[in-house]
């Protein structure tokens, strides 16, 4: 397969502990393989027959879910560990963050102790594709003649290149407009109507802003976190893509492309709100700008379809929480919200066909709508299966969140291109991150909104320079 | 360094006929020393060497070294776009809180060696910070800062002030770190000190009474001088401690807003670890100027201030 690419690795050099690095790696190279596109990759994932007379397979399953959502999956766990005893057993561990998860996996490859799954976040992709220890499964929907068509194809666009899907979307979410009826009342807005664009925001957020007697704003009309991720939203939504070639999908990115007049529009108008004290800045935590309109502080707010539960039962009995589409930075822009979120890996590099396989039938286990429904409705992110929505459960909990309809809808009107796939490039996690600092400078007024994303693509390019000649160019 | 200065000290004996018996005990000195010895070698000494191998090699997108590069990494890193601000950030930490950190424990030192009733609960009441954790301190006073529903914005509203936004303007956010940083750091700073100001006895205090002294002549002739180990040692710590200070800035910031409160110690995560970031080579670099850094500040600490020091 093409994208696979070889790693470069070790020469040596004259020092002992060089050398006896290098013979690790050479052992490593001819051990697993490593860089090397395997059979299997090229449509022959192993068949169900070889967990047949296999006895117990154990497979080890890494996930970022804590909290809530880590109960959710362990049950998902224990349910399929229920069904298929003396066959398959999965230890799920929680592993942190998504970031310190692919930390771990990171060391993990170096000492050759991968789990047998691996849950990824959507910026992780490319990198996952590129070390080159994965299977896709699109080897497994091959031998199995496995039916994706009852998958969100939206959901799936992110994770599929030149056709081939690399791996499973799990959990997904994607941002939307939230929005306090209440506050929009009192305001004499229509409840009903949510802004659609930053000049609406703007409009609104002029009337729902308010003060006290002694001048120090009591509500501010709105207020998001400095997010990196709705930069990349923002841009999808006016249909254009983050990065270059394709967004990466036609051949390797080579560059980002946020310093464009659209993001430049956006970060001024965003500044501008704040400097006119129509917005709050909370700063670059998440969290912080939650609290802010749970608190009722903040009138307007975009945030993922993962925190609606969360914002219910911090206003039960003090207002409304509506919601919207994710606002347009121009009324023509025709785009729509990338489906973030994180995927699933299963590991081929020094795992059997056994632990291949397994973990295969986890991952289809966790496709199943009843799963999903149950995933959806306890957790909040967007199911996978489409058919999971038909679900009798999944349908009486929307009907109790009518809110998430939002979300669904806004799903279904997306049309599925290059720009609402998403940006693939190895070392997006640190570009959004620079995205981010350049975004806050904007907002601080530390720099220009121009300079400052012209300074975040900056940051980027050595990154992205030293990724791919690390990755052998395209 | 101290080590060596330690071990060194059993073979100084003075007469020639004692040298057999000296080198037997230098002998039994090295076996009392194995054990540590192995630890720092296997713990200190080895990854010491790895990393200065990691700072003068690339890495491929994993972390592993690949091609040696000579000091290409020192060279990015020396004239990269943000070293400056990161050694400015890092030597302003540490100016912000050694200083302040020290001068307040001392001065409540002073205060608790008062004989008043209760006097007990509050040595141990001001000691109680150096329980705490650095991770949950941090979060407490991430719940003290937060701008929105904070106690410090709270009071400042009280006083009719607009309240600050501690952790996200740039201007203020490395002083709230540091005021974390004092507060954790003052219940052991107050415990040396305190102990110190007891071992200073009381005859040498009545004696200068009896020659006129009082008030702050005490505190400068006889409290300050018989105080100087004490605070030497707590110069030289916290100065090291601050420049590898990392579980608050981590809490509390990530080294935002617009990397205000990125100091060396923060940049090397990032670098190594944070945001699918792996590049070992960099973060080993700036790992070894820090060495550097500690090191050459340590050595003058210990050049200008330990000649003052003196010890009973």
């Amino acid at each position: 397969m093409g994208v696979h690419v070889r790693l470069r690795r070790g020469s040596g050099g004259g020092r002992l502990l060089a050398l006896a690095a290098a013979a690790v790696l050479v052992v490593a190279a001819c051990g697993s393989s490593g860089g090397t596109p395997s059979p299997n990759a090229s449509g022959g994932a192993p068949g169900p027959e070889v967990l047949n007379g296999a006895g117990p397979v154990q497979i080890s399953f890494w996930h970022a879910m804590n909290g809530n959502n880590g109960t959710a999956l362990q049950a998902l766990v224990d349910k399929f560990n229920a069904a298929n005893q003396g066959k398959i057993q999965v230890v799920a561990t929680y592993q942190g963050t998504y970031d310190d998860t692919l930390a771990k996996y990171k060391a993990a490859i170096q000492s050759k102790q991968t789990p047998s799954l691996i849950q990824i976040y959507d910026v992780g992709t490319r990198f996952m594709i590129d070390s080159a220890q994965t299977i896709p499964m699109q080897a497994f929907i091959s031998t199995d003649k496995y039916d994706i068509s009852q998958l969100q194809p939206n959901i799936l666009g992110y994770y599929s290149i030149g056709g081939s899907l690399y791996s499973m979307p799990f959990n997904t979410s994607m941002p939307i407009l939230y929005y306090n009826k209440t506050a929009f009342q009192k305001a004499g807005l229509d409840p009903t109507k949510p802004p659609t664009t930053l000049d609406e925001i703007r409009a609104d957020a002029e009337k729902l802003t308010t003060k006290d007697a002694s001048g120090k704003t009591t509500q501010y009309g709105f207020g998001a976190a400095i997010y990196g991720w709705f930069m990349e939203q923002w841009t999808a939504v006016a249909d254009q893509p983050y990065c270059n070639n394709g967004n990466g999908r036609t051949s390797k990115a080579t560059k980002v492309l946020v310093n464009g007049p659209e993001q430049v529009q956006l970060m001024t108008w965003w500044a501008q709100m704040v400097n006119d004290g129509l917005a709050v800045n909370t700063g670059r935590n998440t969290t912080d700008a939650q609290n802010a309109f749970k608190a009722g502080r903040v009138a307007i707010n975009i945030e993922s379809t993962g925190v609606l539960g969360g914002y219910q039962t911090a206003a039960a009995g003090k207002f409304d929480v509506g919601t919207g589409f994710y606002p347009k930075v121009q009324a023509t822009d025709a785009g729509g919200p990338i489906i973030g979120g994180a995927s699933l890996w299963i590991d081929q590099v020094n795992h059997s066909a056994q632990e291949q396989r397994a973990s295969w039938e986890f991952v289809k286990f966790l496709n199943d709508p009843a799963n999903q429904a149950y995933w959806h409705t306890k957790t909040g992110y967007f199911p996978v299966s489409k058919t999971a929505l038909n679900d009798p459960t999944d349908q009486a909990w929307v009907q109790q969140h009518p809110q998430f309809q939002t979300a669904i809808t806004q799903l279904d009107q997306t049309k599925l291109d290059v720009a609402t796939q998403g940006c693939l490039l190895g070392v997006m996690p640190q570009a959004r991150q620079n995205t981010e600092i350049g975004m806050e400078k904007a907002i601080l007024g530390q720099a220009t909104p121009q300079a400052a994303l012209d300074a975040a693509v900056a940051a980027d390019q050595p990154l992205i320079d030293q990724y791919n000649q690390a990755t052998g160019g395209q | 360094m101290t080590g060596n200065a330690t071990s060194a000290a059993p073979s100084r004996v003075s007469t020639v006929s004692a040298a057999r018996a000296s080198r037997r005990e230098g002998m039994t000195a090295f076996l009392f020393l194995l054990p540590s010895l192995v630890v720092f070698l296997v713990f200190v000494f080895y990854p010491l060497v790895q990393s200065f191998s990691l700072s003068v090699h690339s890495n491929d997108i994993i972390g592993r070294p690949t091609l040696f590069v000579g000091l290409e990494n020192y060279v990015a890193m020396l004239t990269g776009p943000d070293f400056r601000l990161v050694l400015w950030t890092t030597f302003s930490f540490a100016i912000i809180t050694v200083v302040p950190g020290i001068g307040i424990a001392l001065g409540l030192a002073l205060l608790l060696t008062a004989r008043i009733r209760g006097i007990r609960f509050f040595r141990t009441a001001f000691a109680l910070p150096f329980a705490f954790s650095v991770a949950t301190s941090a979060v407490v006073f991430s719940v003290l800062f937060n701008s929105a529903v904070g106690v410090l914005n709270g009071f400042l509203y009280q006083l009719g002030s607009a309240g600050l936004n501690w952790l996200t303007d740039p201007g203020i956010a490395l002083i709230s770190i540091a005021i974390a940083t004092v507060w954790l750091q003052l219940g052991y700073d107050l415990l040396v000190l305190a102990a110190g100001l007891g071992a200073i006895p009381d005859e040498l205090y009545e004696a200068a009474r009896l020659d006129g002294a009082s008030g702050w002549r005490l505190a400068r002739s006889i409290t300050l001088p018989l105080l100087a180990p004490q605070l030497f040692f707590l110069i030289v710590v916290s100065t090291i401690q601050s420049l590898q200070n990392f579980g608050q800035i981590y809490i509390l910031t990530r080294g935002g807003p617009s990397n205000s409160t990125t100091t060396l110690v923060y940049s090397i995560y990032s670098k190594a670890f944070a945001f699918g970031s792996s590049d070992f080579g960099f973060a080993s670099a700036e790992a070894v100027v820090l060495l550097l850094i500690v090191l050459v500040i340590t050595t003058i600490q210990f050049g200008i201030l330990e000649r003052r020091v003196f010890y009973r």
